[in-house]
C-alpha cells in the first residue's frame, strides 16, 4: 500500500518553490495592484486606494488599445502558425529528398534568443538599411516604413512571431501525427472517406489534445510578448501590447500599482480565454466527464 | 669633466623635476587607493562617445594606478535608468556609481539616492586628490549641485549642446546655390529661421530625388516607438520657438493654458506644426530614428542638414571609418523663431538643451571610497583634452583652450568654440522630480501626431490634460 506522505514528501521541493516565486509574488502583486505606489511621487510609499486602479483601467484608453492589439496580434499569429505547422508536419511524415537537412533548417529559428530574433527583423525591416523596405520600395512601389504605418508594424510582428514559432507548432504537430494509429484512418478510407473526411473526422479527433497543448502554450506566449517587438519596434502605435504596456508603466512611469492591476488583469484575460479555447476545441462542457 | 659631470647631473636634476609632479600624483592614487586594491566597483551608463572613452580608456587606466577594478557596464538609455533606479530604490548596491542625465538629477535628489560628494570629501581627507577641483568645472556643474550651490552630488563626465549641422559641400556648391536662388529668390545659406529652414529642407529633398541621390532636406529624430521624438520636440523644437520647461507651470502644476500652462499654447502648436511638416523631407528612417540614428543619418550623408546632439559633431566630423561626411560638416546654432535668441541672450530664456551627465555615487553602494576615488580620477584636469577630442563634451574650463581642442574644433567647424562662447544660451532641463514620469504620459500624443493620426493642437491639448492628471496623481498637481 502506498504511503501519501511519500508523495508529498516528493513533491515538496517542486512546491516549495513554486511558492517562493510564484504564489508569494503573484499575492505580492495582487496586494501592490490595491494602492496607489509610484517611487517619484510628492508622497512616498504606498497608499490604499481600494479598487481605484481597476476603475482607472477600464477608462485608460491606451490599455484597451493594447489589449485590442494583442488580442489580433494573438489570432492571426497562432491561426498562421497552426495552419502552417500542421501543413509542415503532414510535409515532414513524408520521404522526400533533403528531408533531413530542411528539418535541421526549419527547427533553427526556434534556437534564436527572442531578443536576437527582433534585431534580426529590425535589420531586415529598418529603412534607410534594410532589404525589405529597399526591395518592396524599388519593385513594387510599396512604401514600408514600420515608423509610419501601425499595420505594417503589427503585421511585420505577425510574420516575425510566425517565423519564429512556427517550427514549434510543426514538432508538436508532427508527434501528434505519428501517434496516430494507421488502421482507423485506413478503415476510414476504406469506408469511403475523402481527404478531406479523413483529417476531419480521424487526424483532427486525434491531434485534439496536441492542438489544444499548443494553442495554450502560444496564446500565453503571444498575450506576454515583449522582448521581439520591443527590438523590434520599440513599442509604438501598432505593436504596444499589453507586455510593453505594462513595460511602460511600470518601469519608467514607475507607477507600480496601477502595473499591478493591470498585470492582474491581464493574467485572468489569459486565463478566461484558455479555458474558452479549452471549452471549444475540447468540446466538453459542464458536467461531462471523459 | 668635472664641468661635464655637472652639467648631467643638472640636467638630471631638471628631468626630475619635470616628473615629479606626475610622480608624486602617482603616489597619492596608490597610498590613497592601498585599502581598496583588489576591489571592483561597478558602474552604468548608456553606450555613448564619452562614455565608451570612460570604458575603454579611463577605466584600464585607474585600475593600473590603483589596483581597484572598474566594470563599467555601457547600455541602451532606457536600460540604464530602469537598472539604476531599481538598484537605488531596492537598496541593492550593484552599482557603485551611476550616470545621472542632467534632466533626471531632481528626480534623484529628492529620493536621496545620491551621496553628498562634498561632504564626503570633508569626513574622509585622506581620499581628496588635491587636483580635483569643483571650480575647474564649467557651471554646467552646478546641475549637479543643491539648491544653494554647495554641495557636489555628481562629477560631471560629459556636457553638450545640440547643434544646427548642415553640409558644407551642398551649401558650398555654385550650382545647388544658383538652382536655390533661381528657386526661391534669395540665397542658399545654412538656415537662421524657421522658413529658411523649411525651404532649404524642400530643395534638398526635391534635390536628392532629382539627382537619385540618397539625400534629404534634414534629419528627423521622429521615432514612434521610443521617447526620443518627444525630447527633440520638448528640448529642441520647442525653446527655438519660445516654449520653455515643457509648458508646464510648477508654480500651478498644470500644463494647460488655462491654469498657467504653455504646452497646449500657440507657441508649442507652432512648434510642432513646424517640427512634423519637417517630416516629407526627412529620410525614411525618420519614424524609427532616435538619437543615435539621426547622427548615423547625418554621418552617412543622407541629410543635408538636422539638429545633432553635439556628443556625435566629433565623429561625424572626423572619423572617416564611419563618416562619410568627413570634412564637410559645419556647426551653427540651430534656428530659431523671433525674439527667441534676444531672449536667451537676456537670460529670460534658451534656445535648446544644454545636454550631458554626471556620474554619481548611491547610498546602496558598498564601495563608497573607492569609487570616490574613481569619481576623482575623471574628473581631474589632465584627462580632459582627450576626452573631449574624442567624446566632442567639455566639462572643464580649462579644456577649451587646451591645444588639442584647438586642433579638434578646426576639424569639427569650431564646434567646441561654440560650446563655449554660446553655451549659456542653451539651457538644461527644467528642474522636474517627475521627469520621466510626466514625458511618458506625453509620449503617446506625440507618436500619434508623428503618424498623423492627431493634428499638433489636438496632441498638444490632450497631453497638456493628461499631464495635468498625472502631476495630481504624483501629488504636484493643482
Amino acid at each position: 500500500m502506498r504511503n501519501p506522505r511519500t508523495g508529498w514528501l516528493l513533491l515538496s521541493p517542486t512546491l516549495i518553490i513554486l511558492l517562493i516565486f510564484g504564489f508569494i509574488p503573484f499575492v505580492y502583486v495582487l496586494l501592490v495592484g490595491f494602492n496607489e505606489w509610484n517611487i517619484f511621487a510628492a508622497e512616498d510609499g504606498l497608499r490604499f486606494n481600494g479598487l481605484d486602479n481597476y476603475r482607472r483601467l477600464v477608462f485608460d484608453e491606451d490599455f484597451l488599445t493594447s489589449i485590442q492589439l494583442t488580442l489580433k496580434f494573438a489570432v492571426f499569429a497562432i491561426l498562421t502558425e497552426l495552419i502552417l505547422g500542421f501543413l509542415l508536419a503532414q510535409l515532414l511524415t513524408r520521404d522526400f529528398p533533403g528531408k533531413s537537412f530542411f528539418r535541421i533548417i526549419h527547427t533553427f529559428p526556434l534556437m534564436v534568443a527572442p531578443i536576437a530574433v527582433g534585431a534580426i527583423w529590425r535589420l531586415l525591416v529598418i529603412p534607410g538599411l534594410g532589404p525589405a523596405p529597399f526591395y518592396l520600395d524599388r519593385w513594387f512601389d510599396i512604401k514600408y516604413q514600420i515608423g509610419s504605418f501601425p499595420d505594417q508594424a503589427l503585421l511585420t510582428s505577425i510574420i516575425m512571431d510566425v517565423w519564429h514559432w512556427t517550427p514549434f507548432v510543426t514538432l508538436t504537430m508532427l508527434a501528434g501525427l505519428s501517434a496516430i494509429p494507421k488502421e482507423p484512418v485506413e478503415q476510414a478510407k476504406v469506408d469511403g472517406a475523402n481527404r478531406l473526411q479523413v483529417f476531419w473526422y480521424v487526424t483532427l479527433p486525434y491531434l485534439r489534445p496536441i492542438l489544444l497543448t499548443t494553442v495554450f502554450i502560444r496564446i500565453m506566449d503571444a498575450i506576454r510578448t515583449v522582448d521581439e517587438v520591443w527590438m523590434l519596434a520599440g513599442g509604438g502605435p501598432g505593436t504596444r501590447f499589453t507586455g510593453i504596456y505594462i513595460w511602460r508603466v511600470v518601469v519608467p512611469r514607475t507607477d507600480y500599482g496601477y502595473g499591478s492591476s493591470i498585470s492582474i488583469i491581464t493574467l485572468y484575460l489569459t486565463i478566461v480565454l484558455c479555458w474558452l479555447l479549452f471549452i471549444g476545441i475540447s468540446g466538453r462542457r459542464k458536467g461531462e466527464v471523459e | 669633466m668635472k664641468k661635464l659631470f655637472t652639467a648631467v647631473l643638472l640636467v638630471a636634476f631638471m628631468l626630475l623635476a619635470s616628473v615629479s609632479p606626475g610622480l608624486a600624483q602617482d603616489d597619492f592614487w596608490a597610498e590613497a587607493a592601498a585599502a581598496y586594491q583588489g576591489a571592483t566597483i561597478r558602474g552604468i551608463s548608456e553606450s555613448t562617445p564619452p562614455s565608451n572613452y570612460v570604458k575603454d580608456v579611463l577605466a584600464p587606466q585607474f585600475t593600473e594606478l590603483t589596483g581597484i577594478n572598474v566594470e563599467f557596464e555601457t547600455t541602451a538609455w532606457d536600460q540604464m535608468y530602469s537598472k539604476a533606479i531599481d538598484d537605488m530604490e531596492a537598496n541593492t548596491g550593484i552599482y557603485d556609481f551611476v550616470y545621472i542625465e542632467q534632466d533626471i538629477i531632481y528626480s534623484y535628489l529628492a529620493q536621496d539616492y545620491l551621496v553628498n560628494l562634498t561632504q564626503f570629501a570633508a569626513d574622509n581627507p585622506d581620499l581628496a586628490y588635491s587636483e580635483f577641483n569643483a571650480d575647474d568645472f564649467t557651471s554646467f556643474v552646478d546641475y549637479f549641485k543643491d539648491a544653494a550651490l554647495e554641495n557636489l552630488y555628481g562629477v560631471p563626465m560629459e556636457a553638450f549642446v545640440k547643434v544646427y549641422l548642415y553640409r558644407k559641400d551642398l551649401f558650398g556648391d555654385a550650382d545647388i546655390q544658383a538652382t536655390f536662388e533661381e528657386q526661391y529668390g534669395y540665397a542658399l545659406t545654412p538656415a537662421t529661421s524657421f522658413d529658411q529652414y523649411r525651404d532649404n529642407a524642400e530643395f534638398f529633398a526635391a534635390y536628392g530625388e532629382s539627382m537619385d541621390m540618397d539625400l534629404w532636406g534634414t534629419t528627423v529624430q521622429g521615432t514612434t516607438g521610443h521617447p526620443a521624438s518627444t525630447y527633440e520636440f520638448l528640448e529642441t523644437i520647442a525653446p527655438s520657438f519660445g516654449l520653455y520647461n515643457w509648458g508646464i507651470n510648477l508654480d500651478t502644476g498644470s500644463a494647460q493654458s488655462a491654469n498657467g500652462g504653455a504646452l497646449d499654447g500657440d507657441a508649442a502648436v507652432e512648434a510642432l506644426t513646424f517640427w512634423l511638416s519637417m517630416l516629407p523631407f526627412a529620410p525614411p528612417e525618420s519614424t524609427s530614428s532616435t538619437w543615435d540614428e539621426v547622427a548615423a543619418t547625418f554621418a552617412a550623408g543622407r541629410a543635408a542638414q538636422g539638429w545633432v546632439y553635439g556628443e556625435n559633431a566629433a565623429w561625424i566630423a572626423t572619423d572617416e571609418t564611419r563618416s562619410n561626411v568627413v570634412g564637410n560638416v559645419g556647426v551653427m546654432l540651430p534656428p530659431t523663431a523671433e525674439g527667441v535668441m534676444e531672449a536667451a541672450a537676456a537670460g529670460e530664456g534658451y534656445i535648446g538643451y544644454y545636454d550631458g551627465g554626471a556620474f554619481g555615487i548611491p547610498h546602496s553602494s558598498n564601495n563608497k571610497e573607492a569609487t570616490f576615488l574613481w569619481l576623482q580620477f575623471i574628473g581631474q584636469p589632465s584627462v580632459q583634452p582627450e576626452w573631449a577630442a574624442v567624446g566632442a563634451r567639455i566639462v572643464h574650463t580649462a579644456t577649451f583652450d587646451d591645444p588639442l581642442i584647438a586642433e579638434q574644433d578646426m576639424k569639427v567647424d569650431g564646434y567646441y568654440t561654440l560650446l563655449e562662447e554660446q553655451g549659456p544660451l542653451f539651457a538644461g532641463a527644467p528642474p522636474f522630480p517627475f521627469h520621466a514620469q510626466v514625458r511618458e504620459i506625453i509620449d503617446p500624443f506625440i507618436q500619434r501626431a508623428i503618424l498623423g493620426e492627431l493634428t499638433p493642437a489636438d496632441a498638444l491639448s490632450q497631453a497638456a490634460v493628461a499631464v495635468d492628471e498625472e502631476l495630481t496623481r504624483l501629488g504636484y498637481g493643482m
